[in-house]
């Protein structure tokens, strides 16, 4: 059996890949697949955890949940996104600043 | 699989019981569905029948809301949700803002004139005021990301709903990604709370004594992670840096309401989380693991001083606006330190009154935009000579914003400051002093940006006045509310029984 440590090591990898993706990307797309990498990180651990709470399958359901939660999320994200090229011709977010102080 | 056979039935009987406490939420999916349906079929016909329809889900959720009013703490759905007096005060609070906002967009000619009709934003306000419902009484870590996520995807896209221009699609983005980011790393602090404790459920005993057996360390990441996500919502200091682009680039009776609903659902959720780590005992959250109590307090103290200074630097009188909601914010984290009934009292005082004073606030500025264009506090110059009603009203907005008499904006921040005090004496913590000193610190520093709009509507003068018609729904509707801002300082019973 692979303990647990394992699964909590990758998950916290992947959420660091992700949010370092997050941080450097400058793609508007990569962004969100930085984002989507962290939301796995999260579901891994919830599958993992989950062993331990076979009654009520808390993790299990929550994995679900979020697995749903964030391909909505990335529709609306893609949506959005999209409208910001008809305007800007760039997804790049660095570049689309025309609202600060 | 088997073993679990015998639970179904009192599981079933559980959730059928439920459901006659869920009618408000039940009213609200029918009425979306309907909103969806009256705007596929009937648009063309009678393009008013998704408004009428919206506004109508929204008395009778108000309505059945307040029903509930005297409720002792009831979990339902296997304790998936609690419902409970307070979370009732939050839910007839949404309905205050939603119903005021679902006014605001049938006055709002952008919305009115769009090509893609304006049906469907009445579906999204409907299922986000389902999700803020459920924020609000939400028990469980699932029922919070999940009531969390669906205010959320609403949001970005009441943000990006016109989409007319750069600034519009460059917020709705902007909010999106950032949203997006603080969800995910909320949804990984979760993943964590749920393997130290092993139960998803806030208030279970496992759930307290599971985040004390880790060490401090780890159970304080986990906790800050699901916290950045809340702060997200309420646009608390460190993650403030969206709120001014989304509110100046988004349409106005859209940053009228995220600066409203979803900052007040993102307090509901905060209630909950904090009342796990609050000790009956000595009246104060637990600091065995993580001193919460500091944290929280400096985060108040930094929304406080940093939303107040940096709007008096703002000329855009959205970005005003959004900052200054930022200093609100602080100050209702501080009054939610305070964690006893007058303290629950004067913070929802607060917020009913902080909907009222927003929502009228962004309906005269929204009204001045639309009829001039004109968006920056210099160019508001002349305007009260010629508009005098108008302008007076958004003045004691302003006051009532500011907290000063004869306006309820006034008995709002006396309610606060006064069970702050009370607090102190009872307690003499030093950080609530400093935190009740910096809060009238803000107070003062907020006279000199609020009432740089008086200064140059009605004493500077303006080449080319302009007239604006005051026949116009938005006007009355800020005129009104402005009165009543004016009314409620006379009779806060009007309030104050409900609460």
């Amino acid at each position: 059996m692979i303990p647990i440590s394992h699964f909590m090591l990758i998950s916290a990898g992947l959420f660091c890949i992700g949010l370092y993706a997050v941080l450097t990307r400058r793609n508007a797309i990569q962004v969100l697949i930085g984002i989507e990498f962290m939301i796995n990180a999260a579901v891994l651990n919830f599958v993992a955890f989950g062993r331990y709470d076979k009654i009520s399958g808390g993790g299990q359901m929550f994995a679900l949940f979020a697995i749903v939660l964030a391909a909505a999320g990335v529709a609306v994200a893609l949506a959005i996104i999209l409208n910001v090229y008809k305007y800007f011709k760039s997804i790049n977010p660095t570049k689309t600043d025309t609202l600060r102080d | 699989m088997n073993d679990l056979i015998p639970y179904i039935p009192s599981s079933i009987r559980d959730s059928l019981a439920s459901l006659s406490f869920f009618s408000a939420e039940i009213s609200l999916i029918l009425g979306f569905l309907l909103v969806i349906l009256a705007d596929l079929f009937f648009s063309k016909r009678y393009p008013q029948l998704s408004f009428i329809l919206a506004l109508l889900t929204l008395l009778l959720v108000a309505y059945q809301s307040s029903g509930f009013l005297k409720i002792d703490s009831t979990p339902m759905f296997g304790g998936m949700i609690i419902m409970d007096h307070l979370s009732i005060l939050f839910k007839l609070l949404f309905c205050l803002a939603s119903i005021l906002f679902v006014l605001f967009i049938r006055f709002n000619r952008a919305f009115q004139n769009h090509d893609k009709g304006f049906g469907d934003m009445y579906a999204i306000l409907l299922a986000v005021h389902l999700g803020l419902n459920l924020m609000a009484m939400s028990a469980n870590l699932l029922m919070v990301y999940l009531s969390l996520e669906m205010v959320s995807l609403g949001s970005y896209l009441m943000v990006g709903y016109l989409s007319t221009g750069q600034r519009q699609t460059e917020a709705a983005m902007k909010y999106a990604l950032f949203g997006a980011v603080c969800s995910a790393i909320m949804l990984y602090g979760m993943s964590l709370l749920y393997g130290f404790t092993g139960t998803l459920y806030l208030n279970d005993p496992a759930f307290l004594s599971g985040l004390n057996s880790v060490p401090v360390m780890a159970s304080g990441l986990a906790l800050i992670m699901v916290f950045i996500g809340i702060a997200f919502k309420l646009s608390l200091v460190p993650l403030h840096f969206w709120s001014p682009d989304v509110y100046e680039g988004a349409p106005t009776p859209v940053t009228a309401f995220l600066s409203t609903a979803p900052k007040i659902a993102g307090f509901a959720v905060l209630v909950k989380f904090l009342e796990i780590f609050y000790d009956p005992g000595s009246k104060t959250l637990s600091s065995s693991m993580l001193d919460l109590n500091y944290i929280l307090a400096f985060l108040a103290i930094l929304s406080m001083l940093l939303g107040n200074f940096v709007a008096i630097w703002q000329n855009n009188v959205k970005r005003m606006l959004a900052y200054s909601s930022i200093g609100h914010t602080g100050f209702m984290l501080m009054a939610l330190f305070i964690f006893s009934t007058s303290g629950f009292k004067a913070i929802i005082f607060y917020m009913a009154i902080y909907v009222i004073m927003n929502m009228a606030a962004f309906m005269i500025v929204d009204e001045i935009e639309e009829k001039t264009g004109k968006q920056n506090i210099d160019e508001y110059k002349g305007l009260g000579k010629q508009n005098s009603l108008l302008m007076i009203s958004l003045l004691i907005i302003l006051i009532s914003l500011t907290g000063l008499p004869p306006t309820v904006g006034f008995t709002a921040k006396f309610l606060v400051f006064s069970s702050a005090l009370e607090a102190y004496n009872l307690s003499g913590s030093a950080i609530l002093l400093i935190m009740i000193m910096i809060a009238s610190l803000s107070t003062v520093v907020s006279l000199f940006y609020y009432f740089k709009v008086p200064l140059n509507a009605f004493l500077r003068e303006s080449p080319d006045p302009v007239k604006l018609s005051i026949r116009s729904a938005k006007v009355y509707m800020g005129i009104f509310l402005a009165f009543l801002l004016l009314l409620l300082i006379v009779f806060p019973s009007m309030l104050e029984q409900l609460i």
